[in-house]
């Protein structure tokens, strides 16, 4: 760049600043100009009268040599500032005054605007939430899950067993750190405090390094407190570091008793860090790989397993590595692990991934109310467009031109969409902070579901970019304005496009409700197949909560302990059945077991049956009211035998044996038959989710065959099963004072709580629906009402000349119908393509459920109908003497 | 948006509204400042029109947008002041910036005229 290069550039700068600094000083630089140019004209004609020219001359001698004074002038200002600026600042005033002027029409417009965007706002803060913005650790796309699937069939929820995460870990070339954590139940006792149930996470140290998060006070354990033999550490969650030491920070170090061993607290993370989510205490586990080799088999797998990649190492690269160690363990335990591969997911897609297809279905959904507004708020300008033909033709006249009128109806439904958009945005912002709490499952963990500013800028811009949209057929339209008809004629009038327009866009609108009213009837019915199909229990009046032993308690401490607290409870009054189950229905819990039968052959290393094993002691049948299809129910006596026998749900019996007599034949172990003397009802919820089809089930006495040392307690009760709570406290400390009880809640609750996301989604939709249904009403009648309003005239030459008011009604409706017909058609088309995205979150109803679209589509024309009749009939009403006097 | 009339600036006679007369007044206005030290619209307008014997005869208006564009460059400032018969007048005068640029503009406009004089003459 030469010098003379530089000194221009730096002078264009200097240019462009005192332009933008002349935009604020606007009313001070016209008066110094117009000074500036009246002090020259006064000099000017000083000079000339001194030189003896009589005063008028002089003065004309200064005006002539000056030239154009008004055109100098007005080249000075426009290079003073920046007109375009100018201007739009000048349209948005003007757009500010026009809607104080009709206040009605603006607070509609901008309220429909406010609901389009924000719903559009409110939904695109959930999924930059969960799927766009990083999740809170350090370097995050680094952090993958592991999990371990069966090559076909049902897995275990993708937990993985001891020795393949060591043989995981010994052979991998991919990962940095590979961590492992599982849920578990502790009792805290603390001081002299009473026993506490704590949310208990075993994780290896690994844990830390694979997500990098940093404790608020101490340390984490780290790989030399992983061995077995050290001092036992904990990690205490900021929440449990707040109920249960009151956030003291002198924790640090201390000894406390947890589950009988005293463990020492090494560190408190922050309250930001929730893995797994609900934890409140990460124990050390101090496993160590020579003690695990003998679990490898089913029913031995309970670790999540969750790694860092080594940096550079991708998650394709990582998933050949793990392919090439499954297929290595395929071929050294075939027996064990012969149909088991790794998997791995991103962090994100493990967490949210599940949550995608309802999280798009929401986005379309809001997509499709916010275009809706738009027709609505199109439809009202161009309404009123017409109205202001007679301004336009006016100002059009005085020399504006058609640019500059396009570009002031821009600035007016862009004025519109900013503040429809910035009211819309608050009230997405008020919604996001009441209810982030409380929505379900993960999105309901604090900090999980927030409104960021890159939301808040794509909802502006979405603002600024709806009030182009539905500003550019107004603003188009204008353009088209006859000058002298429309000033010479004084009142309104359209061509035939103006017209086919609206029509265009009645048609759009009803198309898109229609989609959204199919998606919120499909939702709605799958949910009530979800909340009333027969759930193979009855929930009302069930309270339930949980305890756990070590899970080396001896079989006798486990059945004395359990045993006493049932007979307590049982002696409750207002307790009518009480019984027990190693996991609740409605509870993602998996423990798998491959069986032979005494009915079926057996191939070595082929198992007959793959099975969901359930243990249950107590009157479970009762209290659950699960009913006995066939058989008997399991007595304390069964759990005291050798062989213990089994309860199998019919799902078993249907896949396995149909049509036969199930009762005393023998499931095999091993080779030790256990005899079926029972046959249950299917419980739903058993399978994870309670959208899940239960698979076959097996039921073991929970006392027999060592023990099983968590349990969930199930109390029927006769009234209110909350006000049991107490006494059951009560009871349990009376038996063991050494333990807690924990997971109170009621089984009413615990369904609600399964049910919640499906619902949330359906509410949303269903809501849109209503929206959408609503603003198409509206946006029909005034179309209808406009078309009456523009042609009174018209009906009334009509009238004059025989038409009957019957046939003036059907002129206007058919005029809305056809287009709204049009609609539905096309609608009920693209909802045909679009509920496939729905398949998945689908319960119990088919995507095109035809009966779904005739409801649909008859909620629909009703109020269409209704909004269509009513400026209809006043079209009918029209006293033809009147309209045509009008003129 | 922005119409540009600039067709308002063009002088009675002479090379008509072409960029060079724009950068001719630009430095007619700096010289003259440059000569004559701080003056008012009026005053750089008469002095240009006396030196150049009216063969560029402009309207006195035409100063002030480049009046303006000289201002926003940075090359001349304005202050208010009384003039010698005791009016109210906007004073212009050169920056440092401006003194500097004169001889840029001197130089380049030396330029353009030698190699048009060489093109005329090889003709």
């Amino acid at each position: 760049m030469t010098r003379d290069d530089r000194e221009r550039a730096v002078g264009e700068l200097r240019t462009i600043w005192s332009r933008c600094v002349a935009l604020f000083r606007r009313r001070r630089l016209d008066l110094e100009l117009d000074d500036e140019l009246r002090s020259h004209l006064d000099i000017a004609a000083e000079e000339n009268r001194r030189r003896g020219m009589p005063d008028e001359e002089a003065r004309g001698k200064a005006m002539r040599d000056f030239g154009g004074v008004t055109q100098v002038r007005e080249t000075v200002r426009m290079r003073e500032g920046w007109p375009f600026v100018e201007n739009l600042r000048r349209d948005v005033l003007y757009a500010l005054r026009q809607m104080r002027k009709s206040p009605g029409f603006a607070a509609v417009v901008i309220a429909t605007l406010a609901l389009g965007i924000g719903a559009t706002t409110a939904i695109f803060t959930l999924v930059y939430s969960t799927l766009v913005r990083p999740l809170p650790y350090p370097e995050d796309q680094r952090i993958v899950a592991i999990h371990d699937a069966r090559l076909q069939g049902q897995s275990t929820g993708g937990l993985m067993s001891m020795p393949r995460f060591f043989d995981l870990r010994a052979r991998n070339r991919s990962f940095e750190s590979l961590a492992f954590f599982y849920f578990d139940q502790g009792t805290v006792v603390s001081g002299t405090q009473l026993p506490v149930a704590v949310q208990k996470t075993r994780t290896n140290a690994a844990f830390w390094q694979v997500f990098g998060v940093r404790p608020l006070l101490g340390r984490t354990y780290d790989a030399r407190d992983d061995q077995p033999g050290m001092p036992a550490t904990v990690v205490l969650s900021y929440d449990a570091w707040q109920k249960i030491f009151g956030g003291d920070p002198g924790v640090i170090n201390r000894q406390i008793t947890l589950d009988g061993f005293t463990v020492t607290i090494a560190g408190v993370m922050p309250r930001s860090f929730d893995v797994p989510s609900g934890t409140e205490l990460w124990h050390c586990a101090q496993f160590d790989a020579a003690d695990w080799t003998k679990y490898r088999g089913e029913g031995t797998r309970f670790i999540n397993v969750f790694a860092r990649l080594k940096p550079g190492v991708t998650l394709a690269m990582a998933e050949g590595d793990l392919e090439r160690i499954g297929e290595q363990l395929r071929r050294e335990y075939p027996l064990t692990d012969g149909v088991w591969q790794f998997t791995s997911h991103t962090l994100r897609e493990d967490r949210y991934g599940a949550m995608r297809p309802a999280l798009v279905v929401l986005m379309i959904a809001s997509a499709l109310l916010l275009a809706i507004a738009c027709i609505n708020v199109a439809n009202l300008l161009l309404s009123r467009a017409t109205a202001r033909q007679r301004e336009v033709a006016l100002r059009r006249a005085l020399g504006a031109s058609a640019g500059r009128m396009t570009m002031q109806f821009l600035t007016e439904s862009v004025v519109l969409g900013v503040i429809g958009g910035a009211m819309g945005v608050a009230g997405a912002f008020a919604l996001v902070r009441g209810v982030a709490a409380r929505l379900p499952g993960r999105l309901g963990l604090p900090g999980a579901v927030e409104m960021s500013w890159p939301v808040i800028w794509v909802a502006l811009l979405i603002a600024v970019g709806t009030g182009i949209a539905f500003g550019i057929a107004p603003a188009l339209e204008n353009r088209r304005i006859e000058l002298n008809t429309a000033m010479k004629r004084g009142e309104t009038r359209l061509g035939g496009s103006g017209h086919g327009l609206r029509s265009a866009l009645v048609s759009v609108q009803v198309g898109l409700s229609l989609i959204l009213l199919v998606g919120a009837t499909l939702m709605a019915e799958s949910l009530w197949h979800l909340v009333k199909n027969p759930l193979g229990f009855a929930p009302e009046h069930l309270l339930t909560f949980s305890m756990k032993l070590p899970w080396n308690t001896k079989e006798s401490v486990v059945r004395n302990l359990y045993g006493g607290i049932q007979e307590k409870l049982e002696t409750l009054p207002g307790a009518i059945a009480v019984g027990q189950m190693d996991a609740l229905p409605t509870l993602d819990w998996h423990l798998r077991s491959n069986f032979d039968a005494d009915w079926l052959p057996r191939t070595a290393n082929q198992p007959a049956i793959n099975a969901e094993d359930r243990s249950i002691s107590g009157n479970f049948l009762g209290a659950m009211s699960v009913p006995l299809v066939e058989g008997r129910g399991l007595s304390k006596q069964d759990s005291l035998v050798k062989n213990v026998p089994v309860l199998v749900n019919q799902e078993l019996v249907r896949e396995y044996l149909p049509g036969a007599n199930p009762l005393g034949r023998h499931l095999l172990v091993d080779g030790t038959p256990h005899e079926i003397v029972g046959v249950i009802a299917n419980l739903r919820g058993t399978a994870g989710s309670i959208a899940n089809p239960p698979g076959p089930e097996v039921y073991w006495p929970a006392d027999g065959n060592g023990g099983v040392t968590e349990r969930f307690f199930v109390v029927r009760s006769q009234s209110d099963p909350e006000q049991l709570v107490r006494a059951i406290r009560e009871q349990v400390h009376a038996v063991d004072p050494t333990q807690a009880i924990g997971n109170v809640a009621t089984m009413d609750e615990l369904l609600d709580k399964a049910v919640a996301q499906p619902r949330l989604n359906m509410a949303v939709v269903a809501s849109f629906a209503g929206i959408a249904l609503l603003l198409a009403c509206v946006g029909i009648y005034g179309v209808v009402a406009f078309f009456v309003a523009q042609r009174t005239q018209e009906i009334g030459v009509r009238m004059a000349l025989g038409a009957t008011r019957a046939g003036i009604a059907a002129l206007f409706i058919r005029r809305a119908l056809i287009p709204a017909a049009v609609g539905l058609l096309a609608g009920a088309g693209v909802s045909l393509g679009l509920t496939q995205l729905l398949r998945s979150q689908l319960y119990g109803v088919k995507a095109n459920d035809p009966l779904v679209y005739a409801v649909s589509i008859v909620a629909l024309l009703v109020p269409v109908a209704i909004a269509t009749l009513r400026p209809a009939l006043v079209a009918a009403s029209v006293n033809p003497v009147e309209a045509l006097r009008a003129e | 948006m922005g119409e540009d009339k600039s067709d308002v600036l063009r002088p009675t006679a002479g090379a008509a509204g072409s960029p060079m007369l724009q950068g001719t007044l630009d430095l007619m206005v700096l010289k003259t400042l440059e000569s004559m030290g701080p003056q008012h619209g009026y005053g750089i307008a008469r002095r240009i029109e006396q030196i150049s014997e009216q063969a560029l005869r402009l309207n006195q208006g035409t100063i002030y947008p480049a009046l303006l564009r000289l201002r926003q460059r940075g090359w001349i400032k304005a202050e208010w002041g009384t003039s010698e018969n005791g009016r109210r007048a906007r004073y212009y005068s050169l920056t440092k910036t401006g003194k500097a640029q004169i001889e840029r503009e001197t130089e380049s406009w030396e330029r353009v005229a030698a190699t048009m004089a060489r093109f005329l003459t090889a003709g």
